[in-house]
């Protein structure tokens, strides 16, 4: 019983944990939240670089356009959509979150719950006792074993 | 020792040739048709001012005819050659009034593109995207880019790399016959 209510408190503390990680509690302010949208938004004329690293005039009309948008109360959501249908998925850097570049994200939790679930599969094995019984044969082995010492 | 030699030596040369098959067969860095999300969509608004600030110019108004937007900045030398091919186009509908030319200015100083037109020639609209609201909102990434917009609003087809006169009228007159 002690031994459930364990695991039960252990797996309340993953849970919380992981909740509170990936609350944005932030309280940025419209510069902040530009600049950090704009981090994640691939300047289309570079390689690799995201518009708000980037001094490429189209970087900076991106940039310009996500201000404009942050200051209009739009969310991050309107923001990324009005850009990807201009220019396509490919301008957002994070992977999205649907279709099959969502496995992106399913796949390593699905892996980490896998190799969890093995864990405990293996655990409990090493913990059943072993389906052995002496029989007179052994016990006869043992004794010859031991007199064979003892001569 | 002579043997290495020669493969090393018929082995660069292989790698040239192939190199210069790659090159040669590539498409031209003019006229390249890429793909778009906006193409099949409604073409986004232009609704501006014109570079002298003397006029609106609305793209909404241009319905009944194709229309060619064109991002382009002085300081461009792709911009530069295609330049004369969008008079050559303009100058070929100016009579039947059936297509249209308007240019956006892409990262230019007004003075400069005033100068260039004088230049160059070209009477058609170009106008003013100080903020770049209207190339974000068209995807322009750089320039040159053009996007035909077909008569109904559409938008058809977008082109970077710059424009020729024969190759915008071989793609109207195939979207024509598409119909």
């Amino acid at each position: 019983m002690t031994r459930r209510l364990a695991w039960l408190a252990l797996g309340l503390v993953v849970i919380g944990a992981l909740v509170y990680g990936v609350t944005d509690r932030s309280t940025a302010t419209a510069h902040e939240r530009a600049q950090k949208l704009g981090q994640t938004i691939m300047c289309p004329a570079c390689s690799g670089e995201s518009v708000a690293d980037s001094q490429a005039p189209v970087a900076v009309f991106i940039r310009h356009q996500i201000a404009d948008m942050v200051a209009k109360g739009e969310s991050d959501e309107q923001i990324r959509d009005s850009l990807t249908a201009a220019y396509g998925d490919r301008i957002i850097l994070n992977p999205p979150k649907s279709g099959v570049a969502g496995l992106v994200w399913v796949l390593p939790v699905a892996v980490l719950v896998a190799a969890l679930a093995g864990l405990v599969v293996v655990f409990r094995r090493w913990r059943t006792p072993l389906d052995a019984h002496v029989t007179p044969d052994d016990v006869d082995a043992v004794e010859r074993a031991r007199r064979a010492e003892g001569s | 020792m002579k043997r290495p030699a020669v493969w090393v030596t018929a082995g660069i040369a292989v790698v040239i040739a192939l190199l210069v098959v790659v090159l040669a067969t590539r498409k031209p860095a003019t006229d390249r048709l890429v793909k778009s999300p906006l193409v099949g969509k409604d073409a986004p608004a232009i609704s501006t001012t014109t570079i002298d600030g003397s006029s609106r110019y609305a793209l909404a108004d241009q319905q009944g005819k194709w229309v060619l937007v064109n991002f382009f900045a002085t300081w461009c030398v792709p911009c530069q050659r295609e330049h004369s091919e969008l008079v050559q186009f303009a100058n070929a509908h100016a009579a039947t009034n059936d297509a249209a030319v308007v240019s956006v200015v892409f990262s230019d100083e007004v003075s400069n593109v005033v100068s260039y037109f004088k230049q160059r020639g070209g009477g058609w609209p170009v106008v003013r995207d100080d903020n770049g609201a209207i190339a974000t909102a068209w995807g322009v990434a750089r320039v040159p880019e053009s996007y035909l917009v077909a008569p109904n609003g559409l938008v058809v087809i977008k082109i970077t790399g710059g424009v020729t006169d024969d190759f915008l009228e071989q793609q109207i007159a195939r979207l024509e016959s598409a119909k």
